[in-house]
Formats: C-alpha cells, structure tokens, sequence
C-alpha cells in the first residue's frame, strides 16, 4: 500500500514535468497550428539557465531564481518565434516542421558547446527531507522537494488557466485560435499574441526543467526524450486543448512510473507508445481534442 | 478634407487583377455604399483600405494619412473597423469577450462603458446573451455581434462586408436601422452590399463597380434612378421595345 503511494507520487512529479512542457506544445499548436518540435529543447535550455543561475548567482533563494529562469527563458522562446518562424507563418508546413527540428538541433549544440555534454544535477535549492504527516498518515515516504514540484506545478498550471480564461490577453489567444485573421481588426496586434504564447509556453517548459534538474539531472540532450514523451502527452490529451495537455501527462507519467515499478523498466517506452497508439485509434483527435470540423 | 480617399487603387491576387485603379472618397458623416456583382471587387476594395491584403498600385489615405505603412491593428486604433463578410466572430468566446476583446484599443474607462451602452442600446439582445457562446448565435444575432465589436473599437470610420447576407429580410431591415442608427450618432460608414435596394434606402452616395473597374458613381437616390442599375442590381427589368401589333 505505502509503496503504491510513493509510486503515484513519483508519476505525479514526472507527470507535473510533461504538462509543463505539453503546455506548451498545446498552446502553440492551437493557435497557429504549429508543431514546435524545438520546444523540449527550450525545456533543456530552461534547465540549464536554472543551472547557470544557482551556481553563478548562488545567494538568489529559489523563488527568484526560477522566476528569472522563465523570463530568460521566454525570451529565448519569442527570440526563436521572431528570428525563425514567424517569416514562415504562410509557408508550407515541411518547411516549418523542418526549420522547428533545426532549431532544436542548435539549441542542444549551443548548450553542448557552452556549457558542455555532461550530465549535471541541479544545486538541491528545495528541502529534501521527508514529509512527516504523509508518513505518518500514510505511512508513505515523499519527500518535501517531491510535492513541492508537485504543488508549484500545480499552481502554475492555475495561473495559466486563468489568464487564458480570465485576462483579455488570454482571450486574445483564444481568438487567435479561434479566427485568426480576423484578429488584427479587433485592433489587437497578432504577432503580440503569438509572441506572448511562445514567452508562455517557453517560461512554463523553463519551470519543468527546473523541476526535472531539481528531481532528476539534466543534459543537453534531455530535451529530445522528455519533449516527445511531452509531445505524446499533449496528442494523447488532444493537442490544441489545455486541459487535454495536463490530462494526458499526468495519464502518460502513470503508465510509465507503474510499468517500470511493477513490469519492467525495459517496457516503459513500448507502453507509452502503445498507449498512444491505441488510444489514437480509440479518439483520434486525443481524449479532449475537438474532432477538426470542416469550415463551410 | 475626406476621411477617406482612395486613389487609383489596384489589388491582384497571384495574377488574377481583381482592381484596375479605382477611385473613391468618403467625407465624414456619410454613408457611400459600394455596389456589384460577385467578384466586381468590393470586398476587395474593402480588405485593401483595411490593409487586409497588400495593394499592387495607388494609394488609400484615411485622415490625409497614407495608410501603407500602417498595420491593421494600427488602423483600428485610428478609428477605422471593418466588418468582415461572413462576420468572422469567434464562435468560441462568449459574446461578451467577443465584446471586449473588440474594445482592446480602448483605455478609457468612460469611452468604454459608452461603447457598451451604444452597443447594447442598439442590440438588447447581445445584452441578454452576453455569457453565450458567439457560435451558438443565429445569424441576425451574429451580425449584430459583428456590428457591436466595430463599435467598441470606437470607431470613425466603419467598413460593412455583406451585412446582409444571409438573413431574412425582416433581420436585413433590423440591421439596416441600425446602421442607419450608428450614422445618426455620426459614424461614417461604407457598406459593401449586393442588396442594392437595402443599401442605396441608407446611403447618401453609391459606387458601382464592374470587373474591378468603377462604372457608375453618384447620389444614391439618382443611382436607383438609373436603367443600369435597376437592371442588374434591383432587379427591374429595363423596358423592351413595345410588341409591334
């Protein structure tokens, strides 16, 4: 029983990393329709600036650092949207899959080179003892570092909730997804838009691999691995759909987690891949995707 | 000067010509109605002034301002709005933040609570639907969204695409008093209409184009006078010769 706890604490850390990545596939792919495979590398690099912060800024307590962490990282998300997509906003869509692989490929090299290929842990900044209450109570052994990636993903899946749903930014993003060309003569600037998705989406992937370097450890090439399983994720859930993409990770890391506790480890990826197979075939457009209706 | 001059206007799309240089004006206060056949390019004379699409040739100057270098968006917050054919609201949002994204330019608290006040003065029934999704509307409903949104931009100048298309003509005739409402609280408007006899009842001038070419132009009273437009717009036969007997 308390092992089957600490397991399903285990998929809700690693399922909290997938939404915060799958976040941003969604988000993006919903409102230009857009496939950014770079975005598990803007996962990786987000850990790395977490990196760079904790051992160059070392007196930054955590909850500035990670905050900061985002805001360079987003500005690394709109840098990449200005420099290389949004020129290709109308081209054919090879072209842009190709160009979005191609950034991913920079992104790892230019962290392989600067900061080299090793794999590194991320400074433990968040306490890691136990959490006595839920040892207590459920006799399960979670640490505190564990639920607090758990609660602040959490939290940061809320906040994005409501600006999406509460802001007039976020409903912006929404008639982009909506119409999109229709969106200018609202008065609304659209690349605003599309570059404040991307800062969105960047910053939240910044956060997971945050958390991931803080549970796991981090590499330049992290982002190729995690961003699929992220990407699965998003697909399974229903790209496009926000809720689809939290719905999905949390699904995705169970699968896993359970697996290789109680199967084996060798099964992890032919389960989630299966999963994503099957489950396709079951609801094609992912569990909360809307089935694509043919505009008249 | 004009509130609107547009001058030797040419659009292509790839390259088919849809405008050989046409001119237009527009002085404020009034309503110009743009009138033809499908594909004549009204709607894409509308899309040109609202820098909708790119132009080929000439030039369209909104408050003696070139508008070429002047994104879309800019163009709003000038006090133009174009209603789009088909509508174009976002059938996903509530009516109410189909509203309010609409208002985005608008910083002033009072200007836009007057915005609303217009908005749900001429429409109640947006007012009653107001939490409701845009998608869920009917089509009169909808044009009156799309009527509303222009006019929480706080527009000068607004473009109208087809109001009527589609509706019934009891809704045609609802849309057409407001419009006619909106110009008496001094908006100006150009109407691109395949109604003929709808726009020219409104309109204090008209244009009639032809295969992207300007035809006919004048008082819209002495413009449903003419044989020509009677004939292919209004649906009056032109007078053949008397039978001999």
């Amino acid at each position: 029983m308390d092992t089957v706890i600490q397991q399903l604490f285990n998929a809700a850390q690693l399922g909290a990393v997938y939404a915060l990545i799958a976040l941003g596939y969604s988000m993006v792919y919903g409102i230009i329709r857009l496939i950014n495979f770079a975005h598990g590398d803007i996962f990786m690099l987000g850990g790395f600036i977490g990196l760079l912060l904790t051992t160059h800024l070392g007196w930054l307590p955590f909850y500035l650092m990670m905050p900061l962490a985002m805001l360079l990282t987003a500005l690394a998300g709109v840098a990449i949207e200005r420099v290389a997509y949004r020129r290709l906003r109308h081209a054919q869509r090879m072209s842009v899959v190709i160009t979005t692989l191609g950034v991913g490929i920079f992104l790892e090299n230019l962290v392989r080179l600067t900061v080299g290929p090793e794999t590194r842990q991320l400074p433990a900044r968040l306490p890691t003892a136990p959490v006595l209450w839920l040892q207590n109570t459920l006799g399960a052994f979670v640490t505190w570092d564990k639920l607090l990636i758990i609660l602040l993903s959490l939290a940061l899946m809320a906040i994005l909730w409501l600006v999406i749903n509460k802001t007039l930014v976020g409903t912006a993003m929404r008639a982009v997804a909506d119409n999109k060309d229709v969106v200018p003569l609202m008065g609304v600037n659209l690349n605003l838009i599309i570059a404040a998705t991307f800062a969105i989406g960047s910053a939240l992937a910044a956060a997971g691999g945050i958390f991931y370097g803080q549970a796991y450890s981090i590499d330049p090439y992290m982002g190729i691995d995690l961003g699929w399983k992220a990407f699965i994720a998003a697909v399974i859930g229903g790209i496009g759909s926000i809720e689809g993409a939290v719905l999905g990770s949390f699904l995705l890391a169970g699968v896993e987690v359970l697996t290789v506790a109680y199967l084996s480890s060798n099964l992890k990826n032919g389960i989630a891949f299966g999963l994503l197979i099957l489950l396709l075939l079951v609801w094609p457009s992912g569990i909360m995707g809307k089935p694509m209706l043919k505009k008249v | 000067m004009s509130l609107l001059r547009v001058e030797n206007l040419s659009v292509a799309y790839g390259a088919i010509q849809a405008l050989h240089g046409i001119d237009l004006v527009i002085e404020e206060g009034e309503i110009v109605s743009l009138l033809g056949a499908n594909g004549a390019g009204k709607s894409t004379a509308l899309r040109a002034i609202s820098r909708m699409i790119p132009l080929r040739g000439g030039d369209i100057f909104y408050l003696d301002q070139s508008v070429k270098p002047i994104p879309p968006h800019r163009l709003v917050a000038l006090g133009m709005a174009h209603v789009p054919e088909g509508r174009g609201i976002f059938p996903n949002l509530t009516v109410g933040e189909n509203l309010a994204l609409a208002a985005w330019t608008q910083k002033d608290r009072g200007r836009l609570a007057a915005s609303y006040g217009k908005v749900f003065g001429l429409f109640p029934r947006l007012e009653e639907r107001r939490e409701q999704l845009g998608g869920t509307l009917s089509g009169g409903e909808q044009q009156m969204l799309a009527v509303g949104r222009a006019l929480m931009t706080d527009c000068r100048l607004m473009l109208l695409d087809e109001p009527s298309m589609g509706l019934s003509p009891l809704l045609v005739k609802e849309v057409f008093r407001a419009l006619q409402e909106i110009n008496d609280q001094g908006t100006t408007l150009l109407l691109v209409e395949q109604n003929a006899h709808m726009a020219l009842k409104i309109a204090h001038r008209g244009y009639v184009l032809e295969n992207g070419r300007k035809v006919l132009e004048g008082p819209a009273a002495r413009l449903a006078q003419d044989p020509r437009v009677k004939e292919a717009y209004l649906g009056v036969p032109t007078p053949t010769h008397p039978p001999d007997d």
